[in-house]
């Protein structure tokens, strides 16, 4: 791989109180691709991805070796700042959830907290977010209605502008598509290839035609190991461990 | 995360093209801010808590002089309760007894009326009828204790007198009448809450079977909603057994066994009632002083009996989703059921299902009819008598010739003093400490302990506050009876309850916004702050509305802490006393002849009063509950 590496883990275990939860993983994730983590429930993509932006230090069990390396700092260092690493590196999350607020102060949130005050400026970083978004157009008339009155899909991409807005380099996708029907997943695809442009995407998914459809690289995961990381095409064409050629034919999982 | 603790200086490498922002100053300020707000939350916290042990080993340290004194079974099972006499006695027995028989009669006619009412108002009320009783069911559970009192004294006392052909009426029979009335709303309330979130697909399976509406309510419905009227049982005879003032005004306090065991027209004695005529007489340190603080003690283990049985009731019946029922469970089943269908024997086995439900629907609409009928007597008497009492010099004068003449005013202000005074003690204290609670620490033994300190003084008889405050502030500080003695005494009772609904509003604020906030890079103030506090704001404030109801009807806390009578003035500081509307409520109706149209006037305004606080907690909870249907 002769991609620009962004965010680079090296020998990464992590442990739940006593579940060694992910093992060993050295993986370096592309700058400006889509990077799909799949695997069967519980092999730790989910938990990999929560590493990233230190998701997990809000669980109190959890412990950590190793290294997490965003453009080559470390982000478990002494003297990093998970708030400032969160603002680089953002997450949407499996299920919708936006804060029970109107459309405009959800998008609002992240810069008015890292110290926004202007209001055209604010307003400026709204629209360019819902843009970002591709969720400009269905709500610039209702910015000020509850956020919880937009459908599924919407809400998901409220969300997602939501990250946009605090200007990060890689957004982290926990299923993001999990709870949408076919046609707001349809949109959410786009987006996500649409946002590759700008921003470098990794997204955990159940869905093995999304990752298919949406991902420049996939990485394999099994029972806490990443049993293969390489170009999507290669993955699902001409897989290199039986593992996961057993995985992608729908043999288990 | 260990690792998060060890970064104090924050991380300058990234740059912030999005937001545009000076990176170092903005975020080491803020920064800066969370640490500095949760080392305040910290002490906050950690003085709410250190007080409410306080207040438990307070009381437990003084109560454990009596068993010294007089030893253990002597204190709990001696027949003799006599403190003043030549050789003074000290057994609760005769207490204990009367605090049970009163409470078990009162929930024997509570409960079936209660349920009764709940399950009217859940399952056979028209829409409309029901947005009308259920507020107003709601509304009755905040009445003052002392205005029952008072209307059990004028009227429900003769009654028993007269009908029952008794030399007094002053009885345990009245003091159980008046507290089944009093714990109707609150079982009521509950019980209905808990029927109406029965999931309607139980009801309609039973139905499509060709159940009739009883049949399904009789074998689906109340067995499914049986946590929850448990639950509301339990906290029915929690609020019975802490009750003060209005059993003291009608059971006669004669510390005595009723002989026979089942004569309910003999007078009683309960526990709390002795600690609110005994306490303002004793003297400190004496003998007499520390059996009191026996009493207390036996009060704060009944409460710690009950709220570990309703713990116990409620997580056996719920049980872990998709385990097998434990044994405690199918029998709590098994004993409602049998119940119901020995109910409805009489038409159930030889009738068709459509009388027997004729005949079920009567008997609940009747207890309906019952409920709505003592509580509208009771405020129908208030309003009617007192409307006549309330003039311009009765709400704005002071009183005269003992309150026979005169007005309110210094009561009214002084009210609304001391419940000022004690929210503004609780409130802070109360709303950092929930959140240092919920947002700051693990589940760990330590916070386990905390909450069930915090969940036995929340259960605790205000009496007991009441000599907590006496005892401690006015006698060992030495504030004498003043006005910032009864501001903390109150503080002090409704902090519990504060910190307990604080607690289940920012429990109820799904994880996944604080998570969709940390995302973005927010610290933890901000997060509390910005995400998480707006939504619970209503949820807390709901509590705090209801505190403030219950502190300003409560007598007893404040009967010795910071009372008088007859006061021409206002209390120039905090070391004065203070006039209040339900201690002038007490004193009117028990010591003073000939003062009845005050009393009902005082009863009014004291009404007017609590049920305003009540309806606001009402409309606000209401008002979020469609919000959030949005």
């Amino acid at each position: 791989m002769d991609e620009f590496t962004v965010i680079e883990t090296r020998d990464l275990n992590l442990w739940y109180g006593k579940k060694h939860a992910l093992i060993d993983i050295s993986v370096k994730i592309p700058k400006n691709r889509v990077t799909a983590l799949i695997g069967p429930s519980g092999c730790g993509k989910s938990t990999l991805l929560r590493c990233c932006n230190r998701m997990n230090d809000l669980i109190d069990s959890s412990r950590i070796t190793g290294n997490v390396l965003f453009n080559g700092e470390d982000i478990y260092d002494g003297h990093a700042d998970a708030y400032a690493v969160r603002e680089k590196i953002g997450m949407v999350f499996q299920k919708p959830n936006p804060f029970p607020k109107n459309i405009y102060e959800n998008v609002a949130y992240g810069p008015r907290i890292h110290g926004v005050g202007d209001k055209r400026k604010l307003d400026r970083i709204v629209e360019e977010s819902l843009k970002g978004a591709a969720l400009w157009d269905e709500v610039k008339d209702r910015l000020y209605e509850p956020a919880l009155s937009l459908s599924g899909g919407q809400q998901q991409r409220l969300c997602i502008a939501r990250t946009l807005a605090v200007g990060p380099e890689v957004i982290l996708m926990d299923e993001p598509c999990s709870a949408l029907d076919p046609i707001a997943t349809a949109k959410i695809e786009d987006l996500i290839i649409r946002l590759a442009r700008d921003y470098t995407v990794v997204i955990v998914t159940h869905n093995m035609q999304q990752a298919a459809r949406a991902s420049d690289y996939t990485g394999f995961m099994y029972l806490g190991r990443l049993v293969e990381f390489d170009k999507t095409t290669k993955i699902f064409e001409d897989p290199g461990e039986e593992l996961t050629e057993n995985y992608i034919t729908g043999r288990f999982g | 995360m260990k690792k998060e603790q060890a970064a104090p200086v924050p991380f300058q490498g990234f740059g912030r093209p999005g937001v545009g922002t000076d990176p170092t100053s903005a975020g080491a300020k803020r920064q800066l801010v969370d640490r500095i707000v949760g080392k305040l939350l910290f002490f906050v916290a950690l003085f709410a808590i250190v007080t409410v042990f306080f207040i438990i080993v307070f009381l437990i340290r003084d109560g454990y002089q009596i068993v010294l004194e007089t030893g253990l079974w002597n204190f709990l099972a001696g027949q003799d309760w006599n403190p003043a006499g030549q050789n003074p006695a000290y057994g609760v027995l005769p207490l204990i007894v009367g605090t049970i028989l009163v409470t078990a009669l009162a929930m024997a006619i509570a409960i079936p009326l209660s349920i009764g009412s709940a399950v009217f108002i859940a399952e056979i009320a028209a829409a409309r009828t029901k947005a009308a009783i259920k507020p107003a069911i709601e509304l009755l559970a905040g009445i003052p204790s002392v205005v029952y009192g008072f209307f059990g004294l004028i009227l429900l006392t003769d009654w028993i007198r007269i009908a029952f052909d008794q030399p007094s009426g002053s009885s345990w029979l009245a003091g159980s009448i008046l507290l089944a009335v009093m714990a109707i709303p609150t079982i009521t309330s509950v019980a209905e809450d808990a029927i109406s979130s029965v999931p309607r697909e139980f009801r309609e399976g039973s139905l499509a079977l060709g159940a009739t509406r009883w049949q399904t309510v009789r074998n689906v419905v109340v067995p499914g909603a049986l946590p929850g009227i448990s639950a509301a049982i339990i906290l029915g005879m929690g609020r019975a057994i802490g009750e003060t003032m209005a059993v003291l005004m009608v059971t006669g306090n004669a510390a005595v066994i009723p002989d026979p065991i089942t004569d309910v027209f003999s007078p009683v004695r309960t526990l709390t009632g002795t600690l609110g005529i005994e306490m303002g007489e004793v003297a400190f340190g004496s003998t007499h002083y520390h059996a009191l603080f026996g009493v207390a003690v036996v009060l704060l283990f009944i409460t710690l009996a009950i709220n570990s049985a309703s713990r116990i009731v409620i997580s056996r019946i719920q049980g872990p989703q998709g385990t097998a029922r434990p044994t405690a469970h199918r029998a709590l089943v098994a004993a409602a059921s049998r119940i119901a269908h020995a109910v409805s024997a009489p038409f159930g086995g030889v009738v068709s299902p459509r009388t027997s439900q004729r005949c079920a629907f009567f008997l609940i609409s009747l207890s309906v009819v019952i409920v709505l009928a003592a509580l509208g007597m009771i405020l129908f008497g208030i309003v009617v008598n007192g409307a006549g009492a309330i003039s311009w010099e009765f709400l704005t004068g002071s009183p005269r010739d003992l309150g026979r003449a005169g007005g309110i005013f210094p009561a009214i202000v002084g009210t609304f003093y001391l419940v000022g005074g004690g929210l503004a003690i609780a409130l802070p204290l109360g709303i950092a400490t929930a959140i240092y609670l919920i947002e700051y620490t693990a589940e760990t033994p330590l916070t386990r302990s905390i909450r069930a300190a915090v969940d036995l003084l929340n259960g605790t008889p205000s009496i007991v506050f009441g000599l907590f405050g006496f005892a401690f502030l006015v006698i060992f500080l030495n504030f004498g009876i003043s006005l910032i003695a009864g501001q903390i005494t109150l503080g002090l009772m409704i902090l519990p309850t504060i910190i307990r609904t604080t607690e289940e509003s920012l429990r109820s604020i799904p994880g996944s916004l604080r998570e969709g906030s940390y995302a973005l890079g927010a610290t933890k103030w901000q997060t509390i702050s910005r995400v998480v506090l707006p939504p619970a704001l209503p949820g807390i404030l709901t509590g705090a509305i209801l505190s403030i109801g219950r502190a300003a009807g409560e007598t007893a806390p404040i009967m010795f802490t910071a009372a008088i009578f007859s006061s021409r003035y206002l209390p120039s500081s905090l070391s004065e006393p203070v006039m209040a509307l339900p201690y002038h409520l007490f004193v009117l109706t028990t010591s003073v002849p000939g003062a009845s149209v005050q009393s009902y006037g005082t009863a009014l305004v004291l009404l007017l009063l609590v049920l305003v606080i009540y309806l606001a907690a009402i409309l606000i909870r209401r008002r979020y509950n469609r919000a959030k249907v949005m």
